[in-house]
This record gives C-alpha cells, structure tokens and sequence, in this order.
C-alpha cells in the first residue's frame, strides 16, 4: 500500500530524491515532456503553438472526466459509469435545450449538474451504502445509464439546428488566444485538486482510500465519504457531458462510450493508484494530456489508428509498473518506520 | 464454504433454477414455439461464447482477481484462426495453435497480475485496449469471411438429428471440467483458500503466484476455444469481434454466486446463472423487447446479483436482532483489489 497520500506533506523531506518520489506528478510530467520531445523531433508540426493548442483543446473534457474518476479512485473504488453518466446527462440537457427555446445558460448547466450528481448519488448509494463491489456496482450502472438514454431516445438523436447559438458557439471562444475549454478545465482541476488537498472532507478522501481500517478506527465515517466521492464524480461528469454535447452539436446516444476506459487510463497513467488512497487529480488530468499526445502525435505520424489501442493499453500497463516500482521504492525507503 | 453441511437453505442454485423455470414459463406465454425442442436447444447458442468466457473467469474471481480483456482475446483469437484459414492450415493444426495463443495471452495477464503484484483491474484494463489493438493489428481492418468449411463446423453443425448444437456439448464438457478443477481436485481448494486469504495460503504453502498464473492462462485457453465457437456462429473474424460482451459474462459470474472478493461460490451456480440470462434474453428476444431495454434489465439483474447479500444479511438480522452487531471496518472494503 502507499505510504503518505499528500506529496505536499513531505516537503521537509530530508533529501531531494525522496521528495521527488513522493511528487506522484513527477512520473507523468517526464514522461510527457519526453513524449513531446520525440513527437517533435518525429514531426516538427507537433510542437508548435497551433498544434499544442489543438492538444490541449482535446484533452480539456477527457481532463475533467479522468478528475471525476481520480475522485472516486482515491476512496479505493472506481467508475466505470463515467461516459454512460456523461452521455444521459448530455443526451437530456440537449433535448431539454432543444425544446425549450430561450432557456438561459445558467440554467442549463444547472441541469446538467443536477442531473450529474443524481446520477452520482446513485452510484454512490449503491458502493457506499449497498456494499456492492465498485466494479460490479458501476458496470450495472453503466448500462443501465446508456440503456435509459437509448430508451429515452427512442432512435433520435438532438441535431446541432434544434440547439441555441450560444451553445454551439462557446466551445469556439478564445480567450487570449486559449481555448475557453482549457480554461474550463485548468479551473475545474485547480478547485478540486485544492478542495482535496486543504479541506477536511478532502483529506478525508484519502484516509479513507489509504487505510479504511485506519479510517475507521478513527472514527471517519466511510460511507459518507465515499458517498460523497460519488456525487463529486456526477457533478463533474455532468460538466463533462454538456461541454461534450456543446462541442459535437449533434447529440446522439452513443456519445462519450467508451470514456470510463479512458478516463481510467488518463487518470492511471497520471500517478493515481487502483489502490486508493495516492495520487492527484492534477496527476490524473495531466495523464488525459498524455493520451491526448498520444493521439494527436501518432495522427501526425500518420500510423493506423488501431496502433492507438495498442500503445495506450500499453501505456496504462506500463504506468501501472512504474506506480508499484515507486509504491516499492517508498515502502523500502521508509520500511524503518513501518510495522 | 468449510463444509456443504453449513450452507443455509435456500440455496443459491436452487433460487436460481426457480428463476430458470419462471423465466421459461414467462417465455412460454409469449411464442407458442418456444417450448419446441429445436428452439430450446439452438436458443443455448446464444450464451455459449460468453459461458466458455464466464467459465474462465470464475476460476479467476475465485482467486479474488479480475480479467477484463477475455473478450479482446477472443478477437485474438479470430483473426488469427483467419489468417490460418487463409493460409489453408487444416483446423486441427489450428485449433490447438489458437487456444494456445489465448492461453499465453491470459498467462501474461497472470504474470503481471501475480508475478509482479499488479492490480488484476488496472493491468486487465490495460490489456483489454492492448490485445484489442493486436487483432486489428494482425487482422486489419477489413473483416474476413472466406472461412473454409471445416472452420465452421464447430459453432454451426448439429447433432443428433440435427437438434443438438456441437458447441453446447462442448461447452458442457468444459463446465464439467471446470467444475471438476474446481470442486474436486487440490487445485480448486487452492484456488479458494487463496480468494478468503492470500496471506494464510502462502503460509500453508501454496504457490500463490503459480496458481494464479495457471488460472489465468486458463481462462485465455477458454477464450481461445470461444474465438473457434464464434468463427462457426457468425463466420467472420475482425478486430472488434466481441467487443462490449465483458458485461455479460461478469453478470453471470457474479450472478452465479461468485463473490467478486474471492474465496466462495460454486461452478454449478455460474452455469445456471448463464441459463437463466439465456432464457431471459431470449424471451426478452421473443416478446420484442429492444436491445437497449435487454442492456438495462441486464444492468439490473446485475446490481441485484450483487445486492444479494447485503440484502440476506439485513434480513437475517431483522429476524434475529440478537445477533445485530455494528458494522465493522471490514464494511468499509470495497472492492478488494490487492
């Protein structure tokens, strides 16, 4: 298991190397860094501004998506309800939008974040309160949700003329040149890397992830707080929805399948653990950044788009080798304290 | 699961089997054909694929891991069986080559799993996207279908007047031989005591990482053997063959009374539970309920599968209050990958 959950924590740390290990960001931020280094000595478009941009635009949903997942894999469980919750939120909020011209932003998104975080609480209700296994929970969830939203489809999808200007307009702006999207996500990861790093109900998050028997002899209350990592990963996912449903336009009902796989990836490949109880959210974003390079690169490369399967499986097996290498080098660097 | 005196009535499979029953007479209703011997017998065909998968993967979860990527290897599987078809390899050459391939394809999940320690999840995640990519990557993109005949006869040909299909009857032979494994043999008890307690079996000396690796590489040969049923069943191999149909064969799993920690459950009950989402399935098929409504019911079926004993558990102690007792650490597990 992993050792202190907070980096941050470990700041008074007596030599360097160990402080580095425990930056759980510091893998991915290299491995970017050399990703984007043969991308560009491969290609010479890739590291340029437009094309960074192009990556970065991409990358913003999944970013958010793969914070929602890291939420949850703190607390030692996961979601794979991720791209089925994504896809009713953002089927419904579409259709809602559609028939109800002159409907103001505000309240859309109010709808899609409701709708998130119900969703989310059911989720939660089931892992945290039902006792049912994450996986299994999640996975009857994840069908369920999709099935609802072909249900509720019926063999239509909300074409982009039935939407409001303004939606399909703002995932074009630019602020000074960046993409609001990024913006939008730089902001989201932000607050909720923050929110888990300095407030109790954060902290909480990774006691209970960390050491659940810990937790509970300390008096936490698990269920509450997996509850709530539940609702947290709704509410995120509804943004992720509707800023999915405003960026394609056209709403159908397979939109964002497939999205628990990469959110899971991206959050993965970021640092967080399967395990629970280590690893960021800003990890987990940067690790949607990862994929997004990835794809975008091996476009430019012009390689065959199933090679994409390939590396990215690869790549998360890969991650999570290193992740158990650094867990180990941490146990064997603090085994003196241990029990 | 000490002793089979200890188990409470009802038991699972018995439940079970009501459901079957009740689900078939439900069907019965529906279609005046659906009592007819050749619509019982070819309607297993629908669940045989993914019963080889579930069989496989019972002997995992027993362990208290997981494999998500069988149905990637079935893709494994069907586009190399294309390309020895292509090649004009006879099938008995073939055959053994290609549930050797599902085999080591499950052996390195098991090496990574067991070997190296890694989350079974994670990794299987991982190899899912990565075996997946492998069969477009040997197979392209364009699908085959030029299969010679002799590549089809075991997922299409019948039996016994032309009622029994082969690859029901090898799909017995398999639940008997995974039964057998696992109820009969040390190799099962293993397999069991290591899902209750990894730790306590090292210390009794069982090869935790052999065993593992062995259930793994398992598992793939049975996805193996189902990439030849799928080839005889819909005579085209691609890269996304199968793709999506993990969900059904975890449902039947857990519904069969595996408990997705590990440890407890019986190869009777994932038999039977595969019969009863069968019967269910192809009643929903003959009542012309859509597919996507089929996807939710088999979401449900799934949550209440694992709903199960937590609901048992409340029951008993509405029952018997004197046995209440707080909940402990333990409840705040949840999905016990370690």
């Amino acid at each position: 298991m992993s050792d202190q959950p907070v980096p941050a924590e470990a700041a008074p740390s007596r030599n360097l190397v160990q402080f580095v290990l425990r930056l759980r960001e510091a893998g991915v931020v290299v491995f970017l860094v050399l990703l984007g280094l043969t991308f560009g000595l491969l290609n010479d478009r890739f590291l340029s501004v437009q094309n960074l941009t192009i990556v970065a635009s991409s990358a913003a949903i999944l970013a958010i998506a793969a914070c929602a997942q890291g939420v949850v894999l703190i607390t030692r469980n996961l979601d794979v309800s991720v791209g089925s919750m994504m896809g009713l939120v953002a089927y419904l909020t579409a259709d809602w939008t559609a028939n109800h011209p002159g409907i103001s932003p505000a309240e859309v998104v109010a709808i899609a974040v409701v709708l998130g975080i119900g969703l989310g609480a059911i989720n939660g209700l089931l892992v945290a309160y039902g006792k049912v296994p994450a996986l299994i929970g999640t996975l009857g969830t994840m069908s369920l949700y999709r099935g609802l939203t072909y249900i509720y489809a019926h063999g239509q999808e909300v074409s982009s003329s039935r939407l409001p200007h303004w939606m399909l307009e703002s995932a074009d702006i630019r602020i000074a040149g960046c993409p609001i999207y990024v913006i939008i996500a730089i902001i989201i990861v932000m607050a909720v890397a923050w929110f888990l790093y300095a407030y109790p109900l954060g902290r909480r998050i990774y006691a209970v992830g960390s050491n659940g028997v810990a937790a509970w002899f300390f008096g936490l209350r698990a269920e509450r707080v997996v509850m709530f990592a539940y609702v947290l990963c709704g509410f995120l996912c509804g943004i992720a929805g509707l800023l999915y449903a405003a960026r394609v336009g056209t709403v159908n009902v397979v939109l964002a399948s497939g999205w628990e796989m990469s959110s899971l990836a991206a959050a993965v490949i970021g640092g967080v653990s399967v395990s629970g109880g280590s690893g960021t959210v800003i990890g987990a974003a940067l690790g949607a950044v990862v994929l997004a390079a990835i794809d975008n690169g091996l476009v430019l490369l012009r390689v065959p788009e199933f090679w994409r399967m390939f590396i990215q499986g690869a790549a998360i097996v890969a991650a999570v080798a290193v992740d158990a290498l650094i867990a180990e080098a941490i146990r064997r660097s603090t085994a003196g304290r241990r029990r | 699961m000490a002793a089979k005196a200890k188990r409470q009535w009802p038991f699972w499979e018995f439940t079970l089997i009501v459901a079957i029953l009740g689900a078939g007479a439900w069907s019965s209703t529906l279609s005046p054909y659906y009592l007819s011997v050749d619509q019982l017998f070819g309607s297993t065909r629908a669940f045989i694929i993914p019963g080889l998968l579930a069989l496989g993967l019972a002997v995992v979860v027993s362990l208290g891991e997981i494999d998500i990527s069988l149905a990637s290897i079935i893709a494994v599987g069907t586009v190399t069986l294309s390309k020895f078809s292509a090649a004009g390899v006879p099938l008995g050459v073939s055959a053994p080559i290609v549930v050797a391939i599902g085999a080591l394809c499950g052996a390195f999940n098991g090496l990574l799993v067991a070997k190296w320690r890694l989350p079974s999840l994670a990794v299987t995640l991982g190899t899912m996207g990565a075996y997946r990519g492998l069969a477009f990557i040997i197979g392209s993109e364009v699908g085959y279908t030029d299969f010679d005949d002799s590549y089809l006869w075991l997922g299409s040909e019948y039996i016994f007047h032309g009622i029994v299909p082969v690859s029901l009857i090898v799909f017995a032979l398999m639940a008997i031989l995974v039964w057998f494994l696992m109820h009969r043999t040390v190799y099962g008890r293993r397999c069991f005591s290591i899902g209750l307690n990894t730790d306590a079996s090292w210390f009794a000396g069982v090869d935790v990482t052999e065993t593992k690796i062995r259930a793994y590489a398992l598992a793939g040969a049975l996805a193996g053997l189902a990439a030849i049923v799928w080839i005889g069943q819909y005579g085209s191999a691609r890269g996304d063959n199968a793709d999506g149909s993990i969900l059904f064969v975890v449902t039947a799993v857990v519904l069969g009374g595996i408990d997705i920690n590990g440890g407890r459950g019986t190869i009777s009950g994932v038999v039977l539970a595969l019969f009863l989402l069968g019967t269910i399935r192809n009643g929903m098929g003959l009542a012309n309920i859509g597919g996507p409504t089929q996807t939710v019911v088999l979401g449900s079926l799934l949550v209440a599968g694992v709903l199960r004993p937590a609901a048992a558990a409340a029951l008993a102690r509405l029952s018997n209050p004197a046995r209440l007792k707080a909940a402990g650490p333990q409840g705040v597990e949840s999905s016990g990958q370690e």
